[in-house]
């Protein structure tokens, strides 16, 4: 089977690199403390961009000797939250063009085999396209294409893009002019193949196989296979995994944030590396979650929905920042987690003859302004609730989805709806025997001309707020024609609204 | 609603800002509600910013207005204005309707302006209901409704709400052609706009009353 193998060497180092992306092309380094050795729990220099190797600084040195080597290097430190992200982002490199993919820690492969047809160029092509959807996510990748995962990883660890001819003897022959180093991480194997006299792969494959075996054992005998060419997927067979459901960006930050601004800005890194992931397996994000830490502990963790799925960094950061505003964090934040949900982008048919609708994205910023300007509680499309209230009414969420045309009802005529006063205004009634005869309420004043009624309602009588009400429609003096009813349990009168 | 249709010269404008005011019980909220639910029957999104939350959903979907596609926005006074602004920027929708109540906000001349050009650029119908006129000269179309006259079935016992009569009359309606013809003779003095109700040959001829088209509008109740 043809396997891609991403090795992304350094992944600590790269993953705050992908953080801060100024950095790359200048001296960096990364500072850890050491677990073990006499310099245990101090930090050290674990890992080294080129520039930095270029000017001295090896893995090992202190911070102050690796200043004192390259006097611009910049010492970075890797927080758990980057390295998981890179790790994730590099998973979704491997996704962009299979369905499955195998991780190990700075390596995901992926079988290619299907691949040709969408690109026909070659396998360098694709290699070549591999390593780009990494470089989008921001990862400086090397890749190989080869039979098997092994030949694969000693192939990517050997060129920036390789892609070994197929079969037993084109991987043999490809690694022959290799190091040993490269096909083994075992120093014990390694010294005795320096006893040996065997310096490439190619001298190791010229080594009698069962000898080798009897000599040392069963690694040895699989370094001489590698050699050969003849590893593949039965020895080491592909463990594919699906992708995770939810996608996860997370910073670690250094200093506090108090500001809603500094914070959106903070997010907006988070939310454009999300969304090139995205981008790289054709999906969408359809949800947001923010979890952010706060100072000096808690969390604030808020959902954010999203109307329709969207690539639209702009409208995501909208959505953050209205968020954030409506609901500011109670803390100081020193950190953010972002996990975004991906899904499919809507396919969306569109009729030639009519308008499109609003779209989609911008509808979701939208009602997202909408709700921060007056409430969550007050967008979206009227609702009709289910009881004998004549008032109640209830808002559900606002999705144009369907642009069919409905067929006219019977009657197209106009007629007067009422408008209601919410919640109803009590007003006082004069009454004689034939019902109401003058109102006066809040602003309104009026004797009454002609009035219809009562009609009754009750209802809710299992509820502590049941109601028995007595409607009446008044012509007023006023011109116009009010809906008002009486409290049958306290005979209190409300005016309902009017017609219009 | 075909006298209004009349009085309109063909409907409410396309891509402007147009204007209904009338006291209460003058037909104000139902003409709002035929454009929104011809708008929605034909497939279109529709909006609604409703100051003071004054919408019945029920009498609304009685009166043919398809629900789910309705933007409903409750807003207060100072909102409002805000809110439509937003609505019709996000573009995709036919009829935005501002519904202002009672209310006589304050409204700077800016925000008209404002909503015109939005209208113009999204291809948006805005409707401003207010209960005097508002909107002035930023209005494509306005229209004014009067002598609200309720009718009551009292034939069969107790009086019984049947519906009103109400008296529209087109106090604004721009032609657009007559604008162009205007822009093109600017230097000549009798390049005047006739925008105030004015109707060409071939367009239907309500009755005219001191220069003003009118007509009377008949409104059934389904209380």
């Amino acid at each position: 089977m043809r396997v891609a193998c991403v090795w992304v060497p350094q992944l600590a180092l790269q993953s705050v690199l992908r953080r801060e992306p100024e950095l790359r092309g200048s001296a960096a380094a990364l500072l850890m403390k050491t677990t073990s050795g006499t310099a245990k729990g101090r930090p050290r220099i674990v890992e080294v961009s080129n520039e930095a190797r270029r000017a001295g600084v090896v893995p090992g040195m202190t911070g102050a000797q690796a200043s004192a080597a390259c006097p611009g290097v910049r010492l970075l430190s890797a927080t758990p939250a980057d390295v998981e992200a890179a790790e994730g982002a590099l998973a979704d490199v491997g996704f962009s063009f299979a369905p499955r993919v195998e991780r190990e820690p700075e390596h995901v492969f992926f079988a290619v085999e299907d691949l040709g047809r969408l690109y026909p160029l070659g396998e360098a092509a694709l290699a070549q396209t591999i390593q780009a959807q990494a470089a989008r996510v921001g990862l400086e990748a090397r890749v190989a294409i080869a039979d098997g995962k092994a030949v694969a990883r000693v192939a990517s660890r050997a060129r920036e893009l390789a892609a070994v001819p197929a079969g037993s003897d084109g991987a043999r022959a490809f690694l022959a002019p290799l190091p040993v180093t490269m096909l083994t991480d075992d120093e014990e194997l390694r010294a005795a193949f320096r006893r040996w006299g065997t310096r490439t792969a190619g001298q190791i494959a010229a080594l009698p196989l069962d000898a080798a075996a009897v000599r040392l054992g069963a690694a040895g005998a699989r370094v001489c296979r590698l050699a050969r060419g003849l590893l593949g997927d039965a020895d080491e067979p592909f463990l594919p995994a699906l992708p995770q459901d939810a996608l996860e960006e997370a910073i670690d930050l250094e200093y506090r944030v108090y500001e809603i601004e500094p914070l959106a800005f903070v997010l907006r890194g988070l939310v454009d590396r999300a969304l090139a992931r995205l981008a790289g397996r054709g999906l969408a994000c359809a949800g947001l979650t923010v979890r952010l830490s706060l100072d000096p502990r808690g969390l604030d963790v808020r959902a954010v929905p999203i109307a329709a799925p969207t690539r639209d960094a702009a409208t995501l950061i909208q959505l953050l920042r209205l968020d954030l505003a409506r609901r500011p964090p109670d803390a100081p934040v020193i950190g953010a987690r972002l996990v975004a949900l991906p899904a499919r982008v809507r396919a969306t048919q569109l009729d030639f003859l009519r308008a499109a609708g609003p779209a989609p994205d911008k509808l979701a910023a939208t009602i997202a302004r909408l709700a921060a300007l007056v409430g969550p509680e007050n967008v979206g499309a009227p609702a009709v609730v289910d009881t004998w209230r004549e008032e109640a009414a209830a808002v559900a969420p606002f999705s144009f989805s369907s642009n069919a045309p409905l067929p006219a009802p019977a009657n197209d005529g106009a007629t007067l709806t009422i408008r209601r006063l919410r919640p109803p205004q009590e007003i006082e009634v004069l009454v004689d025997l034939r019902g109401p005869v003058a109102l006066r309420g809040r602003d309104t004043t009026a004797r009454v001309l002609i009035a219809a009624g009562p009609y009754r309602a009750s209802g809710e009588w299992w509820r502590e707020e049941n109601f028995a009400r007595a409607y009446w429609d008044v012509h007023a003096s006023d011109g116009a024609v009010y809906r008002l009813h009486q409290d049958e349990r306290d005979g209190r009168w409300f005016l309902d609204g009017y017609y219009d | 609603m075909s006298a209004l249709d009349e009085v309109l010269g063909g409907g409410w404008p396309r891509a402007a800002l147009s204007e209904i005011s009338g006291r209460r019980t003058t037909g104000r909220t139902a003409v709002v509600l035929a454009a929104l639910a011809r708008a929605a029957r034909a497939g279109e999104a529709v909006a609604l910013v409703d100051m003071g939350g004054a919408l019945d959903p029920r009498a609304a979907a009685a009166a043919g207005l398809a629900l789910p596609r309705l933007l409903w926005v409750r807003c207060a006074v100072g909102e409002a204005l805000k809110a439509v602004d937003l609505v019709v920027s996000a573009g995709g929708f036919d009829v935005v309707a501002l519904d202002l109540g009672d209310e006589r906000p304050r409204v700077p001349t800016s925000a008209w302006i404002r909503l015109k050009h939005g209208a113009e650029r999204q291809g948006t119908s805005v409707l401003v209901a207010t209960p005097a006129r508002a909107v002035g000269a930023f209005a494509a179309a306005a229209i004014e409704l009067s002598a609200p006259t309720p009718r009551f079935l009292t034939d069969a016992g107790p009086p019984l709400l049947d519906g009103a009569r109400v008296k529209v009359t087109c106090v604004r309606r721009l032609n657009r052609n007559l604008e162009r013809e205007s822009e093109r003779s600017v230097a000549s003095p009798r390049g005047a706009r006739g925008d105030r109700g004015t109707a060409s040959g071939s367009e239907p001829a309500p009755r005219q009353e001191g220069g003003e088209l009118c007509a009377w509008l008949a409104f059934g109740c389904r209380s």
